[in-house]
């Protein structure tokens, strides 16, 4: 069976692919807040509530829309056991040595582990609908106000669009290498993790001089169309925000105000 | 284009990658660069819009001393490079973005931009919807033409093609091949690098290299059917001629020695109606 993409992008036209990028980027930082800001069981029932709408928005599959979470469930086990039985709390169920199951740990662990699930659906969302190379530019655009106090802004752009770029690039090298490596003996599947860890390690080299000499080709193409670091460039005139993107603002806002209205 | 005496070493501390090179290049010309693995070519072009800075001897392109820092800006937009492999070019994934990268580098006004990524885009026959794609979803082939188009949307005179069509399949550099010469018929300045003897053949001069100094120069016919002087630049000759030679060899003589298989065929031809 394949596997469901975690966190790629997933070409599509649901709503949330026709978001603009700064707005979808804005959108997630307030969420994330809400999520964090929330102030008790109502307060995440609001956000899940809020994040299966977003899920029938994106038009994607279920399974792939929370499949980060699928991968760290047992973190989420410890997270949420080590919260309910070390936590200080004066409702103690249960009490053992220096273990204590008290309601206000389990009611902790609770709120960690969900904030955990919750931001992971939140981000895979985002990156599954937007191409890599249009959160690069989200955030140059978001980041353009720190220019005026030296910051880089335009660079740093450039080089995170250039980075996202090299990821695939360099996945499909590694998986050439691998290939090559197999073919001539080596071992990659053992299910001992250490013995497992150990023969990727001859995979580290290579990979590591296939990225160096590929960014110095980029580097040489780059600079024979003209590229000169920290000069001016024609800048890009960026689409407008629609009246889509300040709804989702809005109502994302406004959840986020919620939550700490509620709060006081 | 004119140079004497270039001489280049890296900092690898090897030997001189290239000895005593001159060269003489006429505007609007085709030019092939043969020579096998480690022969300069790559080292020898990369002079030529100063992504190499000469260490000796004496270069100028279109009238510009390429020692002249102030002018390299100018020189790398006159004389634009197409490298082998497309991927390590881009640095957008939507085919628009990447194609303005040139334009935005020398602050072409942003309303131009538009107009002049269309222009490019049909000088590499790729118009029609094609700005929005993403480029990952394009051939080899198709993947090089829009490197070309970056190249092109900043409308050099000379044009670099570095084993431009080496990655590529029969198809794609096929039609890399005939972009190529459509642009020299359209005045353009051609420079290729190529391990393809046969792209050589349609050239107006070849420059032969063998381990950083030139071998030969001149016309196609006298360098390619040249099988001694093939033989010492390590490169084999293109097919009709060494078809030539081995019917020689089995007492079969031809009028002229093919470079072409029309001419091949055309010889053949000849041959059976004298019979």
């Amino acid at each position: 069976m394949r596997t469901l993409p975690t966190g790629q992008y997933l070409p599509g036209h649901s709503f949330l692919h026709r978001l603009d990028a700064r707005a979808k980027l804005l959108c997630l930082f307030l969420l994330m807040a809400a999520v964090i800001g929330a102030p008790s069981l109502w307060g995440y029932a609001l956000v899940l509530a809020v994040v299966a709408l977003l899920i029938l928005l994106s038009g994607l599959p279920l399974r792939s829309a929370v499949a980060p979470v699928r991968g760290v469930y047992l973190f989420l086990l410890v997270i949420w056991l080590m919260n309910a039985l070390f936590f200080d709390g004066e409702d103690v169920l249960f009490s053992w040595g220096i273990i204590q199951l008290t309601r206000g740990g389990m009611e902790q662990g609770f709120r960690v582990a969900a904030n955990v699930v919750l931001v992971l659906i939140l981000g895979n969302l985002l990156t599954m609908t937007t191409l890599p190379t249009q959160v690069a530019a989200a955030l140059a655009s978001l980041t353009k106000p720190l220019a005026r106090v030296g910051v880089p802004t335009e660079e740093v752009g450039m080089i995170i669009s250039v980075a996202i770029q090299f990821i695939p690039t360099l996945l499909e090298e590694a998986e050439l290498i691998k290939m090559a490596q197999t073919a001539r003996g080596a071992r990659f599947e053992s299910k001992k993790l250490v013995e497992r860890a150990t023969s990727l390690l001859p995979l580290v080299v290579p990979i590591f001089v296939s990225a160096f000499r590929r960014a110095e080709e980029l580097a040489l193409a780059m600079e024979a169309r003209g590229y000169r670091y920290a000069r001016n460039r024609t800048k890009r005139q960026a689409n407008p925000l629609a009246l889509a993107d300040y709804l989702a603002l809005a109502v994302c806002a406004l959840i986020c105000l919620a939550q700490f209205f509620v709060r006081r | 284009m004119e140079g004497e005496n270039i001489c280049y070493k890296y900092d690898d501390g090897g030997s001189f990658a290239l000895q005593d090179v001159a060269l003489r290049i006429k505007e609007g010309e085709f030019v092939a660069i043969l020579g096998g693995n480690g022969s300069g070519k790559s080292t020898m072009v990369k002079h030529l819009n100063a992504l190499l800075r000469l260490q000796y001897g004496e270069l100028r392109v279109a009238q510009i001393n390429v020692r002249n820092e102030e002018e390299i800006w100018r020189l790398r937009r006159l004389c634009g490079m197409v490298f082998q492999n497309p991927d390590h070019q881009f640095v957008s994934a939507v085919v628009e973005e990447d194609i303005a990268f040139g334009l935005e580098n020398y602050e072409v006004p942003r309303d131009e931009i538009p107009a002049r990524v269309r222009s490019a885009l049909a000088m590499v026959e790729m118009d029609g919807g094609y700005e929005k794609r993403a480029l990952h979803t394009l051939s080899g082939g198709q993947k090089q033409r829009i490197a070309l188009a970056g190249v092109l949307a900043l409308e050099p005179e000379i044009i670099i093609f570095d084993e431009a069509t080496a990655m590529l399949d029969p198809g794609g550099r096929q039609e890399v091949v005939t972009i190529m010469h459509k642009l020299h018929r359209a005045g353009k300045t051609i420079i290729a690098i190529t391990h393809y003897v046969e792209e050589a053949v349609a050239a107006d001069q070849i420059i032969l290299l063998h381990r950083g100094r030139i071998l030969a120069c001149g016309r196609p016919r006298a360098i390619l059917t040249d099988r001694d002087l093939m033989r010492a630049a390590e490169l084999i000759p293109p097919l009709p001629v060494r078809l030539y030679y081995d019917l020689q060899q089995a007492g079969v003589h031809l009028n002229r020695c093919p470079l072409t298989e029309e001419e091949l065929v055309e010889a053949v031809c000849q041959l059976r109606s004298k019979i």
